[in-house]
């Protein structure tokens, strides 16, 4: 019965949808407040404890060049010391020139892209235009502002093409933070990444050179961080919409690696 | 202070022991005020009551190391210490400055030390096992030293000889490698020294990798700046790198 149809934070009203007949009931989206006759007291004794711990690892990056958006991300889903899933989709389109990458939590993850997703394409059935990238971060930020200081823990990059701005990418969490910039990089493998992506990024890259730079990104962090690994995505995002490279195993690229590195030590190749 | 004269000529592997007899007693009793029979001699005054830091110690920086067919290159952003401890070893050291400076010290005294007594150089593992002896009792404190000895070992007595990397910790860890990068910026050096660091480098192009891994790490990373010092340690010895500017490498 309720409809999510009014949302009040601190005395701020905004209205999210102005259709009365939306038919799913969003209540659930709303976090539980002290006012809520059903909701239990923050106290940990009473919450679920977690069988394992929780974990945010992952390496996803993106990028701005001449050539449009690059999205990559590694494929490994941990939980604690445990691969839960070698084979995880971790940028999802939204629609067709818009994808996000997700780290954080996975159940979080899942979920908020649906919702994205959901709300994308009603705003793009009632307005008869598709909502721009940066509105699109402005709803995902505002649809997550409610669950902050909550265990929600989403922390997404939304790379698109918009036709009046071109290539954009903006970095939205559940902290509430929302940022744009030209070059990203999320999750515990994010170091690495940034190391690499750094030294190699120009405006100028060819699109080979881009997409040959984001996996050597992903798979520096994947060697040296534990909880990523397994393949690389990569996804390009241009004015024609977005397009996925085949997943890679970055087992080959590693022994190619040591294959080279051990042939150097044998003196065996001159140096390129 | 005529007790700590006499504590600083002992041998190193008493130096810094806590009984934990007396740390119990000490703790126990924190009201009475210890007379002076009852202080060990070998116990330092500060383990007997912590003090709450006044700010949270800070442990950024980055510091490298790694082998190739030139030696060995360490370089160092100058928030942390890179400098040669005697001629043939360099050291690296992050963690609290404060510790590594002492612990610094303490080692090239000891290496210095142990030089006189045998009439030979102590070698780069046996520097790093007595670094690592030297700071064992004092596992499970607040001491924070995270350094990398760098060195070359000649002499045809030994039985090894050659350039030596050895990573000491004071939580106890003792590596041998061909690689190491620690500190606050560490991770961002990896990923450059991973892809360019090879067996077959000459000394320009080592230096080159040395400098942009630690000019990227301080650009990313906020604990770690200023400028950048660069090792090479061969069979003569070490020699310094000039000190490169921040600003001097390409900017993107």
């Amino acid at each position: 019965m309720t409809v999510f149809d009014q949302l009040s934070l601190d005395g701020l009203r905004f209205n999210l949808t102005s259709e009365k007949n939306s038919a799913i009931p969003l209540d659930f989206f709303t976090p539980p407040s002290a006012n809520s006759a059903s909701f239990c007291l923050p106290n940990h004794s009473t919450t679920v404890r977690r069988p394992f711990p929780l974990s945010h690892g992952t390496t996803t990056l993106g990028f701005i060049f001449q050539g449009g958006v690059i999205a990559a991300a590694d494929t490994r889903a941990s939980a604690g010391g445990l691969v839960a899933c070698p084979a995880v989709h971790k940028i999802t389109p939204i629609h067709s020139h818009l994808v996000v990458t997700s780290s954080g939590s996975g159940a979080d993850c899942m979920l908020w892209e649906r919702i994205l997703t959901r709300e994308i394409r009603l705003y793009q059935l009632r307005h008869r235009r598709r909502l721009s990238i940066r509105g699109t971060a402005k709803l995902l930020s505002f649809m997550l502002h409610p669950f902050k200081g909550t265990e929600v823990c989403v922390a997404l990059t939304l790379c698109g093409w918009d036709k009046e701005s071109g290539p954009k990418l903006i970095y939205v969490c559940s902290d509430g933070a929302r940022l744009q910039g030209d070059i990203f990089s999320v999750g515990s493998g994010s170091p690495y990444a940034y190391g690499v992506l750094d030294g190699g990024l120009k405006w100028s890259l060819s699109k080979d050179e881009a997409i040959s730079l984001a996996r050597e990104a992903v798979f520096r962090a994947t060697h040296r961080d534990a909880y990523s690994g397994n393949n690389v995505d990569l996804f390009h995002i241009t004015a024609q919409g977005w397009s996925q490279r085949k997943r890679e195993d970055l087992k080959e690229e590693y022994y190619r690696d040591m294959e080279k590195r051990s042939k150097d030590r044998r003196g065996k190749i001159k140096r390129e | 202070m005529c007790s700590m004269a006499e504590y600083l000529d002992e041998s190193p592997i008493q130096f810094g022991q806590i009984s934990t007899i007396q740390s119990s007693s000490a703790i126990s009793s924190q009201e009475s005020i210890l007379s002076p029979s009852s202080l060990p001699t070998s116990l330092p005054f500060a383990s007997s009551q912590s003090v709450p830091l006044p700010f949270p110690m800070s442990h950024g920086t980055t510091t490298l190391a790694f082998m190739f067919q030139g030696g060995v290159l360490a370089a160092a952003d100058t928030r942390s210490s890179c400098s040669g401890l005697v001629a043939h070893l360099v050291g690296t050291t992050s963690g609290t400055s404060a510790d590594c400076a002492l612990w610094k010290r303490i080692l090239a005294r000891e290496l210095r030390l142990y030089q006189l007594r045998h009439g030979r150089r102590l070698s780069t593992r046996g520097a790093a096992k007595l670094l690592s002896h030297m700071l064992h009792p004092f596992k499970g404190t607040e001491l924070c030293v995270a350094a990398t000895l760098c060195g070359w070992d000649g002499g045809e007595k030994l039985s090894f000889s050659g350039p030596g990397l050895f990573y000491v910790c004071s939580d106890g860890t003792r590596l041998q490698g061909t690689l190491f990068s620690v500190g606050s910026g560490s991770p961002y050096a990896y990923s450059i020294l991973d892809q360019g660091v090879r067996w077959g480098l000459t000394v320009d192009e080592a230096t080159s990798i040395a400098r942009e891994a630690v000019y990227r790490a301080t650009h990313r990373d906020a604990y770690s700046g200023n400028c950048v010092d660069i090792y090479h340690i061969t069979s003569n010895g070490w020699t310094q790198k000039a000190n490169i500017g921040e600003y001097f490498g390409e900017m993107w």
